[in-house]
């Protein structure tokens, strides 16, 4: 009986702290695969090296990749494991070559919606989960301005950034800071939005 | 080392895992009339120059101690707790930054808080204390998080 | 004394908590409608030895239970249990989980004061406070419990029809260069970071900022 083969060439692709676990398919003419996930962060290595847990959303699944987000939720190094079966057979396991740790993850720019409702500017920010903050940079398009900071940790939903002056233009740029593993993405590229000037009153 | 030790935890997220076990987990705990952390005498006597000797030593306490104790068969409850363990590994590698720089000092206060606590665990059978620290770990992050707030909020 | 198990246990037992004030609320047992049933409360501190009786929850026909006094100590847990009777039979005791008042309590909305003039709103917050057993027993703010309390301040342009929302830590906040004489709405939110917690936002409350003094001497002219 042929021996069903080990998954192949595990890696992982971590992008805004979503974590996706892939691997070659493994074949077999006319038959559907299934493969199982485990993983196993430091602790259970250190002291429960026996201790395997089953991946939360692939135990088992068919393609040949796992989103592991839910699983790896410590920023620790986690150890990660492949097997495929089909029917009865089981293949041996194919273990990760070397841990996976969360604060690998490419942080990229965040989308922004800059807008303003009347005098106020207001930002509205891509929902990229709980893990993440927003460092919101914006200032006056004019020579020497000042640059106001503001942390912003509400998402998908628009918040207040300041009050603009009639007839100036502000300018925004933002970038993501993860707490849990203390780091920031790239700022994204600067939003400019001009304020309508006010209508003077007739001067005497 | 009188500079308070303040890290950068995320404590939000552990807490979460938590409230998702902890109807679970509490329910299998029959002993009602003992506690582990004893929050009114110990943890709410530690002043702030302790809270880091303390929360190193809890962490031990939890690694080394209960997070073994405890046998889980449940793959959701499990997922939980090595999620909680794991972030407990991270936590004491970050303390270990203050005791490089001398900030987590130990003091009678502390270790005398500790003693009680392990003195509670050692007077219940091992899997019965282990389930009971397990279900006072809202007690004990609650605390992490208001004495650790300036990094938390 | 009474038959126990004779009944059906109440069902839902659970705490409503808002601002440390601990109601114990339950659902009548299934199958007695239109019997004359009763319940009595006891509760439990958890780490203590026993079972106390809440003297003025014994024998009752609501089915809910004021134990804010007992359960007033924030930083303890507590169990509660309620059982039915029914002339000489009795249910077994319904419990519930553990309490922990400190993380479960609702915070309720800060009182929320709104003034304007032309191109200004000033919300001026102020905190929920904790239950108190009596009117003139003196307040305690949550915000002395909780001192990372926030506020979630949304801001509704009724003319522009927009929305936008500011996260506000002390009790003031001046919304300046609005549209004079425009409706806008005002709701706000108490805020712990933390575990997950029920919120409960203020009522709206809308205000309408003054006609332009300026467009109205112009009109004149």
């Amino acid at each position: 009986v042929a021996i069903l083969p080990a998954p192949q060439n595990l890696s992982v692709q971590s992008t805004n702290m979503k974590h996706l676990l892939m691997w070659s398919p493994v074949i077999v003419p006319g038959e559907i695969i299934y493969y199982f996930v485990e993983y196993q962060g430091e602790y259970e290595s250190l002291y429960m090296s026996h201790i395997w847990i089953p991946s939360s959303w692939c135990s088992p699944t068919e393609g040949p990749e796992c989103d592991i987000t839910d699983d790896v939720t410590a920023t620790v190094p986690y150890n990660l494991r492949v097997r495929a079966t089909v029917g009865a057979q089981t293949s041996a396991w194919s273990t990760l070559q070397h841990p996976f740790n969360r604060n690998s993850t490419v942080l990229t720019p965040p989308v922004m919606e800059v807008t303003k409702d009347g005098f106020h500017l207001v930002i509205k920010l891509e929902d990229l989960g709980p893990q993440f903050e927003f460092l919101v940079a914006y200032w006056r398009r004019e020579p020497g301005a000042k640059e106001h900071v503001k942390v912003v940790k509400s998402r998908g939903i628009p918040v207040h950034l300041g009050t603009m002056e009639p007839g100036a233009a502000y300018c925004v740029k933002v970038r993501t800071f993860v707490k849990a593993i203390g780091r920031h993405s790239p700022f994204s590229q600067a939003e400019c939005v001009k304020v309508q000037g006010e209508t003077l009153p007739l001067t005497l | 080392g009188l500079r308070r030790c303040l890290i950068s935890m995320d404590i939000h997220h552990i807490e979460e895992a938590f409230q998702e076990i902890k109807k679970t987990i509490q329910a299998k705990d029959p002993f009602q009339n003992v506690t582990i952390l004893s929050t009114s005498e110990t943890l709410h006597r530690i002043k702030p120059l302790d809270v880091c000797c303390m929360t190193k030593n809890l962490l031990a306490f939890y690694v080394d101690k209960v997070f073994k104790d405890h046998q889980e068969l449940n793959p959701q409850i499990l997922r939980k707790i090595s999620s909680i363990a794991n972030s407990f590994l991270y936590m004491q590698k970050a303390l270990r930054q203050c005791q490089e720089q001398r900030q987590c000092h130990c003091r009678d206060e502390a270790t005398n808080a500790t003693r009680i606590i392990h003195s509670n665990y050692d007077q219940l059978e091992a899997r019965s204390a282990a389930i009971k620290s397990l279900g006072e770990l809202d007690v004990f992050l609650a605390w992490i998080d208001r004495n650790h707030q300036g990094t938390s909020a | 004394l009474c038959i126990s198990g004779g009944l059906p246990q109440p069902t839902n037992i659970t705490f409503l908590s808002i601002n440390m004030r601990n109601i114990l609320q339950w659902s009548p047992p299934e199958g007695l409608q239109g019997a004359e049933v009763t319940y009595t409360v006891q509760y439990f501190i958890y780490g203590q030895k026993k079972w106390l009786n809440k003297s003025e929850c014994r024998n009752i026909n609501r089915t809910c239970c004021d134990l804010s006094l007992e359960t007033s100590d924030y930083e303890h847990q507590y169990y509660a249990k309620v059982k039915a009777i029914w002339e000489r039979n009795c249910s077994k005791w319904a419990e519930t989980g553990r309490f922990y008042p400190f993380l479960e309590t609702q915070i309720g909305p800060p009182r929320v004061a709104l003034t304007t003039d032309e191109k200004s709103i000033s919300i001026v917050l102020t905190a929920p406070e904790k239950w108190k057993r009596n009117p003139e027993d003196s307040s305690i703010s949550m915000q002395q419990i909780y001192s990372n309390l926030k506020y979630n301040v949304s801001i509704y342009n009724t003319k522009s029809n927009r929305t936008w929302s500011q996260y506000v830590t002390n009790h003031t906040l001046v919304l300046s260069w609005l549209e004079p004489d425009t409706l806008y709405c005002v709701r706000v939110e108490s805020f712990v970071p933390g575990p997950p917690r029920l919120a409960q936002p203020s009522d709206k409350q809308c205000v309408h900022t003054l006609k332009d003094q300026a467009s109205a001497l112009k009109v004149k002219i």
